[in-house]
């Protein structure tokens, strides 16, 4: 009898959590909210504090939360955005803003120049210890207060003067700067928030914000859920909410998506082998990003203190094999401003002749590669940077005869030697902070701490310092022109080989979305094209 | 009992002391700090960072610092999520660890009794090839292979199953299935192996002798003696378990604290690195302290020496 009843008890316990599981099993539930657009972040945002962040992925979230002075426009030219319209003075070293007054916080408060005054004193102030403070030091005394060596706030050159008027001086002219304002970091922020919660004030329920979106919540490591701000001053968000995911993985990202379960992808959720099956897919995308991608010589250190090797070595790369390893939208580069960007001049640089590559290197005494020292390249752990040093490595050997050792380290760990024991030839990127070639061309100066390649040209220098004082946006074409020619075809301590893409799936159902060559993730203008179903109700599409 | 309970508590502060110190003076030593960027920062900037995270201090104020933090329950900030300190995360994400390692366990114990049983009841039986077979499998299918074929299958063929994410029911049955998939296999092997040893020795020939019914035979003497091999590897797979699983959360896109046991390393993220190494090692001892325990229970032979 006891028997057949926990027989009894036990198939209805079986049947119970069958039933359990499959009510809990209908993954495509969230999809009925056709006004809920879902997004993969990758990995959980560091900060949503503006004075800290430093990475893609919070400012992803931030620029979907705040607005600053300005934004850049399609031609990646600051656009007034709060500010309504500015004055520059005294041949570039006073800046006078004017700010709309219909702009406000989300709990009501009118945004003010005073909020931005705080947030840039706040960037600049050493105990905030903020990474990007250095994107300031142009404004007078900014440095030194970011040092110490000033202790008075009111002594630097940024200055509420009213509710509607921000004064920013400068040290010298900054032709560039109206694109730094262009940056989330210059964002405004409300002193009593911050002040009022310390380090949790980006938390929901503390963090005030103006954007086209509010933060919800904030489950870390998970989700991030922002609301549509029905305040916004440019108006509300036609989508009413957004969910912000934090799925580490490509492939479960991918099957997400195909799933139903999200509405994007960029490349942080598709796996390389996948890119040319979705690039047929409805939806796909690519956006060229302000990002170069470069070799560099360390131009002290035998053979490469010799510049007919550093040309040798940059005539003999085909870089128009980059896109066909990489299937990534991958654009050969042979000069260093990418293009989209002022000054970027395709005209420049040093291409592909392996006949004149291997008379450079018998001229420098190594015919045929014959007597070369063993050299080496080093790169970080990544599989498309391996892909990239293995193609090159079998370019050198068979234009120039000249086998290089390839050497791969943990990322922190490759930092660390190009600071310490640089290789022969590393590799390195860069993206825009801002849309100026200032923040492309100054990384090769000879006080840069991004210079590893330890070449020095005062001439380079000299260029960049009137470049950043010339308003004329053609004069400043033509000088950025003859730096590049120095830096990319005469002396060549650095290989420009591609500036990079991103590929996007977006849902069809779904249009308006803006990812920019800056690689911001602008989701303002988003909304559904019609009430079509969702991927995952037609099945998934085999042919895509 | 309490003499003995001392006496391992003194032992495992002593562990833990020499668990924190080797870790701090390992991490400090590997190349590359916290805040090494692509774009390298200017020293002035540098500076202050230093200052605001004490790392201009000496290794050994450093040191005493971090300790005297973790006295008072301070884990410190975490150098790479700046709105959090380790504290903050670890309670965050913990929890999510413990729950989907307490799954995978309920999991691996749930399948290796039977499956170790049957195996050595029906041995050299086509029934005990087949249990040892997928035992092998559980084993030698790394996490990250089984992850991706439980998605293809049960996610995208079927669509029975959420791919990712932990939300409900639904999103846990693949990631338990994946993490306990070879503390299972192992456990089937482990008690398999004993369970055939005990089942040669004289006493169960003896009960056999006696009449008793097999299943008395099989469950109350065979299987009583042959639990303390499995005890003995429960307590540190109770402990890897619950704290995590790098490969299974990254998969699965789980918020837990056994990504960080990477992350935290690449990132050079100091204080997070020493946290959750400091959560591992206190369930490490509790769970080994707890095995000890039970050995009393299961075998009173144990409680007399």
């Amino acid at each position: 009898m006891s028997a057949t009843l926990t027989k009894t008890s036990i198939r209805r316990a079986l049947a119970l959590l069958s039933l359990l599981l499959i009510s809990s099993c209908n993954p495509f539930s969230q999809s009925d909210n056709q006004r809920v657009f879902r997004v993969n972040l990758g990995t959980e945002p560091p900060s949503l504090d503006w004075s800290l962040a430093t990475d893609h992925v919070s400012f992803n979230v931030i620029a979907n939360l705040m607005v600053g002075l300005t934004e850049f426009d399609k031609n990646l030219k600051p656009a007034p955005v709060i500010a309504k319209s500015w004055e520059i003075l005294e041949g570039g070293k006073r800046i006078v803003f004017h700010l709309r007054d219909d702009v406000t916080w989300n709990d009501g408060k009118k945004v003010r120049a005073q909020d931005f005054e705080y947030s840039w004193k706040r960037l600049l102030n050493p105990k905030t210890a903020s990474e990007y403070a250095y994107i300031l030091f142009d404004i007078l005394n900014a440095e030194e207060y970011h040092e110490g060596k000033i202790a008075d706030e009111e002594l630097l050159g940024v200055k509420a003067k009213d509710d509607r008027t921000l004064e920013v001086r400068l040290k010298h002219p900054a032709s560039y700067f109206l694109s730094i304002t262009t940056f989330e970091v210059t964002y405004p922020q409300r002193q009593d928030i911050v002040e009022q919660f310390g380090v949790k004030w980006t938390e929901p329920g503390n963090i005030v914000t103006n954007g086209p979106f509010l933060l919800a919540s904030w489950k870390h490591e998970n989700e991030i859920q922002l609301n549509a701000n029905p305040h916004f001053f440019l108006g509300k968000p036609a989508i009413e909410k957004v969910e912000m995911f934090m799925i580490n993985e490509k492939t479960t990202a991918l099957a997400m998506y195909e799933q139903g379960q999200l509405d994007f992808l960029d490349n942080h959720s598709i796996p390389i082998l996948e890119k040319p099956r979705l690039s047929k897919a409805p939806g796909f995308q690519r956006v060229p990003q302000l990002r170069g991608y470069y070799y560099g010589f360390v131009t002290d250190r035998k053979p490469f203190d010799d510049v007919r090797v550093r040309k040798a070595f940059s005539m003999a790369i085909d870089r128009s094999v980059f896109p066909k390893i990489l299937h990534g939208g991958e654009q050969p580069a042979s000069s260093w401003i990418p293009p989209g960007m002022l000054a970027h001049n395709p005209r420049i640089g040093l291409t592909y002749n392996p006949p004149e590559a291997r008379r450079l290197l018998r001229e420098a005494g190594y015919p045929d590669g014959a007597g070369f020292p063993p050299v080496t390249l080093a790169y970080n752990n990544d599989e498309d940077h391996k892909i990239v040093a293995e193609a090159i490595q079998g370019m050198w050997k068979r234009n120039l005869g000249v086998l290089v050792r390839l050497e791969n380290q943990e990322w922190k760990v490759y930092l660390k030697k190009l600071q310490t024991d640089p290789p022969h030839i590393f590799r390195l990127g860069w993206g825009a902070d801002y849309p100026d070639p200032d923040n492309f061309m100054k990384l090769f100066t000879a006080l840069s701490g991004n210079n590893n390649t330890r070449w020095k040209n005062p001439r380079y220098d000299q260029l960049l310092e009137l470049a950043a004082r010339e308003f004329d946006v053609k004069k400043r074409s033509k000088l950025y022109d003859e730096a590049q020619r120095i830096l990319c075809e005469v002396d060549v301590p650095i290989v420009p080989l591609f500036t990079t893409a991103e590929s996007t799936v977006l849902n069809p159902r779904y249009s308006g979305l803006e990812y920019s060559s800056m690689g911001r993730l602008v989701l303002r203008q988003v909304r559904l094209k019609d009430s079509s179903p969702p991927p995952a109700a037609r099945g998934r599409d085999k042919s895509a | 009992m309490a003499r003995f309970l001392l006496r391992r508590l003194l032992h495992g502060l002593a562990v833990l002391g020499v668990v924190v110190t080797l870790t701090f003076v390992l991490l400090h030593m590997t190349p590359g700090g916290p805040f090494d960027r692509e774009r390298r920062l200017p020293p002035e900037v540098l500076a202050n960072i230093a200052a605001k995270y004490h790392l201009d201090e000496s290794w050994s104020k450093q040191y005493v610092r971090y300790l005297k933090g973790v006295i008072q329950g301070d884990l410190g900030p975490s150098y790479k999520y700046l709105d959090r300190n380790v504290s903050d995360i670890v309670a965050d994400t913990f929890p999510v660890s413990a729950l989907l390692g307490i799954l995978a366990l309920a999991f691996a114990l749930a399948f290796s009794f039977p499956v170790g049983l049957c195996a050595a009841y029906y041995h050299n039986s086509w029934t005990d090839r087949s249990c040892l077979l997928l035992a092998t499998l559980g084993i030698s299918l790394p996490h990250f292979i089984l992850g991706a074929l439980l998605i293809w299958l049960f996610s995208l063929q079927l669509g029975w199953f959420q791919a990712g994410r932990w939300e409900n029911l639904s999103s846990m049955v693949l990631p338990t299935i994946t993490l306990g998939a070879a503390p299972a296999a192992y456990l089937s092997y482990l008690l398999r192996s004993t369970l055939l040893e005990t089942l040669g020795e004289d006493f169960i020939r003896t009960a056999r002798a006696k009449g008793l019914k097999e299943i008395t035979v099989l469950f109350k003497h065979a299987l009583n003696n042959s639990l303390i091999p499995t005890l003995t590897v429960l307590g540190p797979l109770a402990a890897a378990l619950i704290t995590g699983s790098f490969v299974v959360e990254y998969i699965f896109a789980i918020p837990g604290m056994g990504r960080f046991f990477i992350t935290a390393v690449t990132d050079r993220d100091y204080p997070l690195i020493m946290g959750v190494t400091l959560v591992y090692t206190v369930l490490l001892v509790c769970a080994n302290l707890l095995v000890d325990l039970l050995y009393s229970f299961v075998d009173p032979r144990i409680k007399s020496h």
